[in-house]
């Protein structure tokens, strides 16, 4: 990748809770507009490295940057004025809150009112069922729907880089094909998207490039279709024997 | 008659209660703090008011403003510069600290303004009205009005602006809060200072109607702990709820057991909920 392309950039990174240390330098980078699928097994540290882009964990070496800005010592309000938008593992709506209260929270650091409106608009027309939902609590909505809910909140904060922790687990096929379709449309918007997912198949099919982490590492890494065809990969995450 | 006047009584106390509760379970619910503060804030606030009504002659209802801004003020720079260091501990070492500064606090006041009761008399007092045979204390009456204005002020702001939603997001997840850009020890701040503001406005109102000494800070607290448990913890509704219930409680229980019996009464039923319905009369966790 050339310098002077729009991207997040991250090298050699590492970071961890206290003692225990879980990435040990991880090197990704997604250019805009692009989608980015990460997977790997259980407790390797995907969701730490979204955590730690996000700012809610510190890194503790390596860098981040945002077109050659570094993010290293950002807090996630710095993260998510950069444009750069986490919708966290297990949805965490804040469930006594109603929908269209959940999605306002997604533009908290927005000043400009109507372009809110606007947006909010726009993730109702995306997922028609949380327009007629919009006054229910988001604790009463179905899973698919609460991850619909999480989606939008995070699309309400306006993001260059959507980051999403596991967008399919738990759901049925049928919301799952939604969701990606609606990631689909959002990234031909022109946002970023990185997703992390359990479901390899989809995830490959849907993104551009993979990355596979093992042990807080990068194991594979390449273009989508690559990735899916290393026999390493077809053995350990598809099933393929 | 004598039935309904006391209900009436025990109604207009109510209302007042509530304002008492509104901001401590606010702070309880949000941070997960147990303010023992908030009995002295409450004092500190009348103290406002007597001190504004002597000297510059300013009725209590509008002092409100003085002691609600200097009690906010002082709330945030409490929260923001000592509880925020330590807001994340389990709730007994928040409760120990403001317990010590309460103690300083109280101490400070008994130096300042001594124990003796002291009564804000106003000079233009609305006298009573006569409403079919129901007498209604008109001070009272436009105190608990007040009350309730602010009450429904606070409910409406964490319902519909920026700030208030922020605050109930934090209440319910933190981590989650801060992804949306919160910051949270900020929205601490803030939460801590409006729980402090109310008990100013609620120290203001209540300076008509009881004499003024530090030596009443543990009465608020023990009524304000008491309307939490009855109405569950952390929301406006239930604070109003679980005051009027108090009120009306407290009202029927000194007519039956003696007006010296009325405070007793109130922990009794506080102990009785505890051990049978430990989540409050609502039940649910309310959030407003
Ligand atoms: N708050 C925490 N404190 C201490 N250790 C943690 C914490 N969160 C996660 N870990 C540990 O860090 C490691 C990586 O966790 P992480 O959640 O990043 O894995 P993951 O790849 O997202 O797993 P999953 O697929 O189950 O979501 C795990 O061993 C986990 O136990
Ligand atoms: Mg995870």
């Amino acid at each position: 990748m050339s310098e002077n392309i729009a991207q997040l950039e991250i090298k050699a990174l590492t970071s961890g809770y206290g003692e225990i240390q879980v990435l040990w330098g991880i090197d990704v980078g997604i250019s805009a507009g692009e989608t980015v699928c990460i997977i790997g097994s259980n407790g390797v540290g995907k969701s730490t490295l979204l955590r730690t882009i996000s700012g809610i964990v510190k890194l503790t070496g390596g860098s981040i940057t945002l077109d050659g800005v570094s993010l290293n010592n950002a807090t996630p309000e710095d993260v998510l004025s950069a444009g750069i938008v986490h919708v966290p593992e297990g949805r965490r709506l804040f469930s006594a809150m109603s929908v269209r209260d959940n999605l306002l929270m997604g533009a908290y650091l927005r000043k400009d009112k109507s372009a809110i409106q606007d947006d909010l608009e726009y993730v109702y027309h995306m997922f028609p069922i949380l327009a007629e939902r919009r006054r229910q609590d988001a604790g009463t909505l179905s899973g698919g729907e609460q991850q619909m809910c999480a989606i939008g909140r995070g699309v309400m904060g306006r993001p260059r880089y959507l980051m999403i922790d596991e967008l399919s687990l738990g759901l049925a096929p049928r919301a799952v094909d939604l969701l990606f379709e609606a990631l689909h449309n959002i990234n031909q918007s022109g946002v970023a998207i990185l997703l992390v997912e359990q479901d390899v198949m989809n995830a490959l099919e849907f993104a551009d490039r993979a990355f596979v982490v093992d042990q807080g590492k990068i194991i594979v890494s390449g273009n989508a279709d690559e990735v899916a065809a290393n026999p390493l990969v077809q053995e350990a995450y598809m099933g393929v024997v | 008659m004598l039935y309904l006047q006391i209900l009436l009584n025990g109604l207009l106390l109510g209302g007042l209660y509530a304002l008492i509760a509104v901001g401590f379970s606010l702070v309880w619910g949000v941070l997960n703090v147990i303010n023992i503060l908030h009995g002295t804030f409450i004092v500190l606030g009348s103290y406002i008011a007597y001190f504004a009504h002597l000297y510059f002659g300013i009725h209590p209802f509008a002092s409100v403003i003085i002691s609600g801004s200097v009690l906010f003020c002082l709330g945030y720079v409490i929260q923001a510069g000592i509880i925020n260091r330590v807001v994340a501990a389990p709730v007994l070492m928040t409760l120990t600290l403001t317990f010590g500064l309460d103690l300083l606090l109280n101490n400070a006041m008994l130096i300042a303004f001594t124990a003796d009761y002291r009564k804000l008399i106003l000079t233009d007092s609305l006298g009573s009205y006569d409403l079919w045979g129901l007498i209604l204390p008109l001070n009272r009456v436009a105190g608990v009005g007040l009350a309730a204005l602010l009450t429904f002020g606070l409910y409406r702001l964490l319902r519909d602006s920026n700030i208030g939603r922020a605050i109930v997001a934090v209440r319910m997840d933190r981590e989650a809060a801060t992804l949306m850009g919160v910051r949270v020890n900020r929205i601490n701040a803030v939460t801590f200072a409006l729980g402090a503001l109310m008990a100013g406005a609620a120290g203001s109102i209540f300076s008509i109607i009881y004499p003024i000494s530090p030596i009443n800070s543990g009465l608020f607290l023990g009524k304000a702990f008491v309307i939490c448990i009855l109405g569950g913890l952390g929301s406006v509704p239930g604070a109003m709820i679980g005051g009027i219930a108090l009120g009306v409680i407290e009202s029927y229980g000194a007519l039956f057991f003696g007006p010296e019996h009325s405070t007793t009464l109130a922990f009794v039923i506080l102990i009785a909920l505890l051990i049978f319905r430990p989540t409050g009369i609502m039940g649910r966790k309310g959030y407003e």
